[in-house]
């Protein structure tokens, strides 16, 4: 199977490369997998994931997602990596002057979807997500679990070749942890969706087979 | 009330700058036949030896436009009352030939010496009076009205061109969540400044309307009442449907020149 990240001798640091947070790190994920990345607060885990959709540029080394090498990626190329990408935040990172609908599809609004499809999306999705009754409120009138629910369903709605989640059930409730937790095997396991979730904790009742890569002393090592 | 505040702070300037244009054009006509009537009740005097053509005045210089001959005999009918029929004839022998000279623009007072030097260097012209000074005066207020109107109108344009690219920015800073949001799902730049540019062109087009009102209302209410001369006889001039459409140009091109100085000034809305 092919590999859809590849990290080659990644270095990763900011202030011009005067913080490194990663030094020459190795490692490659391949399509389908399903990646737990852990590591005290503070070690990376956040930020190699910005760079894995591009916020944050290599300072050495490579990063190639997708058959993009990120280090030298022009931005458009970079914008259009990300519409194959479904990012889930921890802060969910909602528009909160959109409702829920029209915060789930915005990946089809930037794709250009017509409003038709974005509508029937909207509500298969939000069904999906258990939140169908919720579609023409706001985010701030929903609580925090459903809020996160949204998130999930806005990065599922293109059927993205990669899911990057930013601990997604960090705040959450056992309730709305296992629903994102089954959403997101789904995916993994019905559309071969890469899945890659940074957080403190693997959840006890995990059913996929999945690889586990801890970031420590600025490395990223895989526990086997 | 803060969402009509916001509008306004940016209404206000572009309106001061479309104020600005209008007033320019409007200057600019009514000015322009005030020129046409200063240059058209300027004239001239030339006195020449013998008869002197058009075609030959104009091959001294090209701003002559027009020659007038004054009638000599009315000449002699005033200044030889009482005098012979045959001391008449003699009079009016020895008299030179009057020319009453136009121009075909309005000079300055140098223009105006310019041409008295070429036509006296013709043998023919015995004498060229210009009345420079009293032309020049009504000339050196006018120019100095123009002036000051166009530095002004470019001054307010600067500060208020300033004031809606801050404003600008503060619509960036408000609408910053959406903005990044977007941009992180790939939303490219022109997509997700969407909401800049509806809501500038948007208010371009109240500025518009709110300026032409304003100019509508001097021409139909106000000048016709106002007692200035200027104003009265040129009410026409005040302002035309196709100056609506140049302050909506102008209007659109500010507000996206302001958009795009405020959207590319920064790289994107990352945290």
């Amino acid at each position: 199977m092919s590999n859809v990240i590849n990290a080659s001798h990644l270095t990763l640091a900011y202030d011009n490369g005067a913080k490194e947070i990663i030094k020459d790190a190795s490692f490659s994920i391949k399509k389908g997998e399903f990646v737990f990345i852990t590591g005290p607060s503070g070690s990376g885990k956040s930020t190699l994931l910005k760079a894995l959709y591009g916020q944050i540029r290599p300072s050495e080394g490579n990063l190639v997602v997708g058959g993009l090498d990120l280090a030298s990626a022009r931005q458009s190329k970079l914008q259009e990596l990300r519409t194959h990408m479904g990012i889930i935040f921890q802060d969910y990172k909602l528009v909160n002057e959109w409702t829920v609908a029209k915060n789930v599809v915005l990946p089809l609004m930037i794709a250009g979807y017509s409003v038709d499809v974005q509508n029937t999306q909207a509500h298969r999705l939000l069904k999906h997500v258990k939140l169908a009754e919720h579609a023409d409120k706001f985010p701030l009138e929903l609580s925090g679990g459903e809020q996160q629910r949204v998130g999930v369903a806005r990065a599922l709605a293109k059927n993205p070749v990669v899911i990057l989640a930013d601990e997604p059930t960090g705040n959450l409730d056992d309730y709305s942890s296992n629903v994102i937790w089954d959403l997101m095997e789904n995916a993994c396991q019905q559309l071969e969706t890469t899945v890659l979730v940074v957080t403190h904790k693997i959840p006890t009742i995990f059913s996929l087979p999945y690889r586990h890569f801890i970031i420590e002393s600025k490395g990223v090592y895989e526990v086997h | 009330m803060k969402f009509i505040k916001n509008h306004l702070m940016f209404i206000l300037p572009l309106m001061a700058i479309l104020l600005g244009v209008e007033s320019y054009l409007v200057f600019d006509r009514t000015t322009d036949s005030y020129e046409k009537g200063l240059k058209e009740g300027y004239s001239m005097l030339v006195v020449t030896k013998k008869p002197m053509e058009l075609s030959a005045l104009k091959t001294l210089n090209m701003h002559i436009s027009t020659s007038e001959k004054i009638k000599r005999e009315n000449i002699v009918s005033e200044i030889a009352k009482g005098v012979s029929q045959s001391s008449r004839k003699e009079i009016l022998a020895s008299l030179p030939y009057f020319y009453n000279v136009g121009l075909d623009s309005y000079l300055h007072t140098s223009g105006l010496e310019e041409i008295k030097t070429d036509l006296e260097a013709d043998a023919n012209i015995k004498k060229v009076e210009t009345f420079g000074s009293s032309y020049s005066s009504s000339y050196r207020l006018f120019s100095f009205i123009k002036f000051t109107l166009k530095l002004f109108i470019i001054f307010m344009a600067v500060v208020s061109l300033f004031l809606i690219i801050k404003q600008m920015e503060i619509w960036k800073y408000a609408h910053k969540q959406r903005m990044q949001v977007m941009e992180i799902f790939g939303a490219p730049l022109m997509l997700r400044s969407g909401i800049l540019f509806k809501v500038a062109i948007a208010d371009a087009f109240i500025a518009t309307i709110l300026t032409s009102a304003i100019f509508l209302y001097v021409k139909f209410q106000w000048a016709a009442n106002s007692g200035i001369d200027i104003m009265m006889q040129n009410q026409e001039e005040l302002f035309r449907l196709t100056d609506m459409a140049i302050l909506l140009g102008s209007a659109l091109l500010i507000v996206i020149i302001a958009v795009y100085s405020v959207v590319f000034s920064s790289k994107g809305v990352q945290e």
